[in-house]
C-alpha cells in the first residue's frame, strides 16, 4: 500500500541577545547555574516585563529571510499553565498576531525544489532548565526568559530528507544572521516534529504523532525515518495510530512513547496588559532588514556564479559563518578566489584541526594571507616556498617580510629579459646539449634548465625559464 | 498640640521651625499605632523607621516630605520588609527590591512607617477579607463598620491620624471608596502616571497606585514626587510631570461639571442626595457650569459584571506565580503538582479561590468569547461613552458611595441599581485609566461620606483645582476620627 507522509515542524530558536526577552539579565551559555537572574525572571510580585528591542529586530530579520509578512504592530499574549520550569505561571508569547506570517523556504534536493510553507514566526520567552534526579529536581533559572523565536511550518513536508534539510537551512539562516548559534546539541535550536501518514488517495489526514527530543542534526532523518516506518507498519497491521508525544531515544535509535495526548491543553491565552501594543514603523522594519547580515544562500549564489567556485568548495566555506567571513574578507583583497578557497579548505583547516581552534582565533589575517597567495599566483614565489613561509609565519607568529628574510627567500626572477640572457649564457657554454636536444634526447632540456637554475641560485621562475629555454633551443636549430 | 494631627504641609512647617523632629514624629506614631483598635497593621517598621528618623537632623526647607512618616499598603514591594498582601500564600516573603514609588519617597527622606492591611491580594471592597481579619472604621467606636477596601489599612491609619498619608492601590475603587467611608482625600492618577513597578498585580490594565491624605494640597504634593516615567515599567507615561500644586487656588469660573443622571438617581439616601445638591450650588456659585448628562442605564448595569470578569480573569494569571517554589508559603509534596495544589489550597482563602475559578472559567477557550472577550469589548464601549462626556466637560462629579460606611453584616441586594451602579460605578475611571479623586463632603450620624471627581487623562492639575475649590468652601479639611473626638 502506498502511504503519503505529512510532516509539520515547530522550531524553537534561542537567541543570543545581550539580555533576556523581558528583563535586563544577561544571556550566556554555560554560566554557573542561577547566576543570570533578576527579580523579574523569578517572578517576584510587582516586577514587570520590558521587551527587548534587539530580539524584535532579530525576529524581523529571520521573518524577512523566510519571505514572511511582517506585522506592523507587536502584540504579546499570555499562555497560562502551571509547571515548575515556568516561574510566572504563564509564558509571554505572541498568540493572536505573530510578528511574521505566511512565508516559505525552498528546499532543493537533487535539483528538485520543495517549497516549505511557513505559517508563523513569533517571539516568546524560554522556560527554566530542569535537571531531574530520582528523588529531586534542580532548576536553573539562567535560561528562563531567554528570547526565543518559534517558527511553525504548515503540514506540507512529505519526506524526512526535506524535513532534515529544512531544519539545517533554518540553522544556517539564524547562524548567518547571528541571531543564534543554532547548536541543537546545546538546545539553542529545538525541533518538534508532527508526523502522520495517510493512504495516497485519502483526503483526510491521519492521526498525528509528535516527536520531541531530537538533539542533533544527525538524528533528524534517522528519527523521522524510524517514526515513518513505525507508523507504516502499524497501519499495515491494521492498527490505529495513537495520538501521542514520542521522544527520540539516541541509544536505541528509536522513538518511544512520552505521553499520550488526550484533549489538547487550554492555555487560556489573553493579551499581556503590561506591554501595550507597540507600533513598528516601516522605517524601523526596513532598517532591521537592511542591517541584516548577508544570508548563506546569497553568499552561495555569489561563490558559485561570480567566483566560479565548485559546489564542494562552496559548501565547505559556508559550513560555518566564521569561515565564510574569513573567505569574504580575503576576497575583498584579491580575485584569486579558487586559490583562496583552497588555502582555507586545505592548509588553514589542517592547521585549525591540528590545534583544535576555530578560524576566528587564526593568527594570519585575511589581508596577509591574500598577499602571500597573490605572490604565489603571480609567480613571485613558488608554491613550495609559499607553504614554507606560511608555516614559518604560523610557527613564529610573524609577518611575511620577517618570514622571508628569516628563511633567506627573495622573490623569484620572472623577468623575460633577465632569464633569456641567462638561458643564452648557459646555451653558449653547452653546445653538446643543444645537439642532444635536437637529436631527441629529452634529458638535455632538464639538464639545461637545471644549469640555469643553479647559476641563478634557484631564484628564477622554473616555468618561465623552461618556456624561454625551449624557445631559444628552437632558434638554435 | 500633636503634630501628627496636622497635614503634611503643616507638619513640614513645624519640622522646619524645629518645633518637632522626625524622631519625635515616629515615636508618637509608634505610640498611636500600638493603641490601634482597627486592626490596620501587617507590620510596623519600628526599627527601620526609628533608625531612619535618627539620621534626619537637618530639616530641608524646600522638601515637604522630609521626615514625614507614611504607611504602605502591603501589596507594595518593600526591600527587606515582609510583604504578604494580607494573604497566607505570601507568608514569610521578604522582597529583595523596593517599588519605584517607595524609592522616590525614600529619596525625599519620607519615612516608611508601616505595612498596612488590605483585602486579601487587593481583591475585595470591604476590608474584611485579609488574613488578619477585618480592618474596621476608626469613626465607629464599636468597630462594627467597615472602612472599605481593598486599601482598608491605608484608610484606617490616615483617618486615625497615625500618619499623615498612606499609599494605596486602586483597581475598581479601592482607594476612592474607603476615602469616602473614612472622611479622607483619596486619589488615583491617570493609568501610567505613577510607575506600577513593585505593585503586586491584581489587574494590570486597571491597577493604579495612589494615596490617602487629609487635604487636597497634600495629595497634589505627593503626586509631584511620585509621578513620572520609569524604565522599569513599560506602561509608565513619558508625559511631562507638572507641578500639581501650582493651580490649586485658581478660580474655577467657567469649569464644566458633568453629573451622570442615571448614576445619581441610583443613590437612595436622601441626605446624601440633599448634600449633593448643596455642593452643586456651591460649584455654581463659584462660576462652574453643571451639565446633567445621560448614559445608557443598561450599560451602567454592566459595569460591575464587566469589571468582575476582567479582574478575575487577569487575577488568575497574575497570581499564578504564587506556587510555593520561589517564595512565600511552601507545603511539601511528592511532586511539583502535589506541592502546588497543597500550597495554593492552603494559602488562598475560599473567596480568592472562587475568583480564580470564575476567572479561569471565563478564559477557557469555549467560554472566552462569551465572557472574557465580551467583557473587554464592553469595557471599550463604556470607555467611549465616558470619554464622550469628558469631551464636553472638565470633570464628572458624583457621590463616591451611596451611603456612609456600612456595617460588616449589612445585607445588600446585589441586583439592585444601588449596588450595581451607585456602589460600583467608580470603576469607570479604571476602565478608562482616568485620574479620580474622592474628597470628604459631609457626615451622617458622625460618619463621613465623600464625593468623587473624575477628569480626562493627564488632567490631574485641573482635577486637584476643582477638588480644592470645594474643600475650601465646605471646610472639610484635615479630618480625622481622632481630632473629631
Amino acid at each position: 500500500m502506498d502511504f503519503e507522509v505529512i510532516i509539520g515542524l515547530e522550531i524553537h530558536v534561542e537567541m543570543k541577545t545581550k539580555s533576556k526577552m523581558f528583563s535586563a539579565s544577561p544571556v550566556a551559555f554555560g554560566a554557573e547555574p542561577n547566576t543570570l537572574t533578576s527579580p523579574y525572571d523569578l517572578a517576584f510580585p510587582g516586577t514587570l516585563p520590558l521587551p527587548n528591542k534587539q530580539a524584535v529586530i532579530n525576529a524581523i530579520q529571520v521573518a524577512h529571510a523566510l519571505h514572511m509578512k511582517i506585522d506592523n504592530e507587536l502584540h504579546f499574549d499570555r499562555k497560562n499553565y502551571f509547571y515548575s520550569d515556568l516561574p510566572k505561571g504563564y509564558q509571554i508569547t505572541q498568540n493572536r498576531r505573530p510578528i511574521g506570517s505566511n512565508g516559505y523556504l525552498d528546499i532543493v534536493i537533487d535539483n528538485k525544489v520543495n517549497r516549505v510553507e511557513i505559517e508563523r514566526l513569533h517571539l516568546e520567552e524560554d522556560t527554566a532548565k530542569q535537571l531531574h534526579f530520582p528523588s529531586y529536581s534542580l532548576i536553573d533559572y539562567n535560561r528562563v526568559g531567554v528570547p526565543l523565536i518559534e517558527i511553525v511550518t504548515r503540514p506540507c513536508i512529505h519526506s524526512s530528507d526535506v524535513a532534515a534539510k529544512y531544519v539545517e537551512t533554518i540553522r544556517e539562516i539564524v547562524s548567518f544572521l547571528e541571531v543564534s548559534d543554532g547548536k541543537m546539541e546545546e538546545g539553542q535550536l529545538r525541533c518538534d516534529v508532527n508526523i502522520s501518514l495517510k493512504k495516497k488517495d485519502d483526503k483526510k489526514f491521519g492521526t498525528k504523532v509528535e516527536v520531541k527530543n531530537i538533539n542533533s542534526f544527525n538524528y533528524i532523518k534517522i528519527a523521522l525515518e524510524y517514526e515513518i516506518n513505525r507508523q507504516k507498519n502499524e497501519l499495515l497491521k491494521g492498527h490505529q495510530i495513537v495520538q501521542e508525544t514520542r521522544r527520540y531515544d539516541e541509544a536505541n535509535k528509536a522513538t518511544q512513547t512520552m505521553r499520550l495526548k488526550t484533549d489538547s491543553v487550554d492555555y487560556k491565552y489573553f493579551p499581556e496588559a503590561n506591554i501595550p501594543i507597540i507600533k513598528l514603523s516601516q522605517d524601523f522594519i526596513n532598517h532591521a532588514i537592511e542591517s541584516s547580515n548577508e544570508l548563506a544562500s546569497d553568499k552561495r549564489k555569489r561563490y558559485l556564479q561570480e567566483y566560479k567556485l565548485n559546489d564542494y568548495d562552496t559548501s565547505i566555506l559556508l559550513s560555518n559563518l566564521a569561515v565564510a567571513r574569513y573567505f569574504d574578507e580575503c576576497s575583498k583583497f584579491s580575485k584569486h578566489y579558487k586559490a583562496i578557497a583552497n588555502w582555507i579548505i586545505v592548509d588553514i583547516s589542517a592547521f585549525l584541526n591540528k590545534n583544535a581552534i576555530t578560524i576566528d582565533k587564526f593568527n594570519i589575517k585575511p589581508k596577509v594571507l591574500v598577499s602571500l597567495i597573490d605572490e604565489i599566483e603571480t609567480g613571485k614565489i613558488s608554491n613550495k616556498i609559499g607553504r614554507e613561509i606560511f608555516n614559518y609565519m604560523l610557527e613564529k607568529n610573524v609577518d611575511i617580510k620577517t618570514a622571508k628574510s628569516a628563511l633567506n627567500i627573495t622573490n623569484q626572477e620572472s623577468d623575460d629579459k633577465v632569464i633569456r640572457a641567462l638561458v643564452n649564457e648557459i646555451l653558449d657554454n653547452n653546445e653538446q646539449s643543444i645537439k642532444d636536444y635536437h637529436a631527441g634526447k629529452d634529458r638535455a632540456l632538464g639538464f639545461l634548465i637545471g644549469q640555469a637554475m643553479k647559476k641563478s641560485g634557484g631564484k628564477i621562475n622554473p616555468s618561465i625559464t623552461s618556456k624561454i629555454m625551449i624557445e631559444e633551443l628552437k632558434r638554435r636549430k | 498640640m500633636n503634630y501628627l494631627d496636622l497635614t503634611i504641609k503643616e507638619i513640614h512647617e513645624a519640622l522646619v521651625n524645629k518645633q518637632v523632629t522626625p524622631l519625635e514624629l515616629v515615636n508618637e506614631a509608634l505610640k498611636r499605632a500600638k493603641e490601634d483598635k482597627c486592626n490596620a497593621f501587617e507590620y510596623i517598621m519600628e526599627k527601620e523607621a526609628l533608625s531612619l528618623a535618627k539620621t534626619l537632623t537637618e530639616p530641608e526647607k524646600d522638601n515637604l516630605l522630609w521626615g514625614i512618616p507614611f504607611a504602605i499598603k502591603d501589596n507594595i514591594s518593600t526591600k527587606g520588609v515582609p510583604t504578604c498582601a494580607s494573604s497566607d500564600i505570601l507568608k514569610g516573603y521578604v522582597p529583595i527590591y523596593n517599588a519605584t514609588i517607595i524609592e522616590k519617597l525614600l529619596k525625599k527622606k519620607a519615612i516608611p512607617f508601616a505595612k498596612v492591611t488590605l483585602d486579601e491580594l487587593a481583591m475585595g471592597g470591604t476590608g474584611a477579607t485579609g488574613h488578619l481579619g477585618k480592618t474596621t472604621n476608626p469613626y465607629d467606636v464599636s468597630h462594627e463598620r467597615m472602612v472599605g477596601g481593598s486599601s482598608c489599612g491605608s484608610a484606617a491609619v490616615v483617618s486615625s491620624a497615625i500618619v499623615p498619608f498612606a499609599l494605596g492601590s486602586d483597581t475598581g475603587d479601592s482607594i476612592r471608596k474607603p476615602a469616602s467611608y473614612a472622611g479622607l482625600v483619596g486619589f488615583k492618577p491617570t493609568w501610567g502616571r505613577i510607575s506600577r513597578y513593585g505593585l503586586f498585580p491584581f489587574t494590570p490594565s486597571l491597577d493604579s497606585l495612589g494615596f490617602f491624605t487629609r487635604s487636597v494640597y497634600d495629595s497634589a504634593l505627593i503626586l509631584n514626587i511620585v509621578a513620572g516615567y520609569d524604565k522599569n515599567d513599560f506602561t509608565s507615561s513619558r508625559e511631562k510631570v507638572d507641578d500639581y500644586t501650582s493651580d490649586l487656588n485658581k478660580p474655577i469660573k467657567g469649569i464644566k461639571i458633568a453629573v451622570i443622571k442615571e448614576i445619581l438617581e441610583s443613590v437612595s439616601d436622601p441626605y446624601i442626595q440633599k448634600k449633593f445638591q448643596e455642593t452643586l450650588k456651591i460649584y455654581e456659585e463659584l462660576g462652574a457650569k453643571i451639565n446633567y448628562v445621560s448614559v445608557n442605564h443598561h450599560l451602567l448595569k454592566t459595569l460591575f459584571p464587566t469589571y468582575y470578569i476582567i479582574s478575575c480573569a487577569e487575577a488568575t494569571s497574575n497570581n499564578a506565580n504564587l506556587d510555593g517554589v520561589k517564595f512565600g508559603l511552601n507545603l511539601e509534596g511528592n511532586t511539583f503538582n502535589d506541592s502546588l495544589i497543597k500550597t495554593r489550597s492552603e494559602g488562598f482563602s475560599e473567596r480568592i479561590k472562587r475568583r480564580f475559578v470564575i476567572g479561569s472559567y471565563s478564559l477557557m477557550a469555549e467560554n472566552q468569547n462569551e465572557l472574557y472577550l465580551r467583557a473587554t469589548k464592553n469595557r471599550h464601549k463604556i470607555v467611549d461613552e465616558i470619554n464622550k462626556v469628558l469631551k464636553d466637560n472638565d470633570v464628572i462629579f458624583l457621590p463616591a458611595s451611596p451611603s456612609v460606611a456600612p456595617k460588616f453584616d449589612n445585607k445588600i441586594d446585589q441586583l439592585e441599581d444601588e449596588y450595581l451602579i451607585a456602589d460600583n460605578y467608580m470603576v469607570i475611571a479604571n476602565f478608562a485609566g482616568l485620574p479620580s479623586i474622592t474628597i470628604p463632603t459631609g457626615f451622617v450620624n458622625d460618619l463621613p461620606f465623600g464625593f468623587n471627581l473624575t477628569a480626562s487623562a493627564f488632567a490631574e492639575k485641573k482635577l486637584f483645582n476643582i477638588a480644592k475649590a470645594l474643600e475650601d468652601k465646605l471646610g472639610y479639611y484635615n479630618l480625622s476620627a481622632r481630632t473629631k473626638k
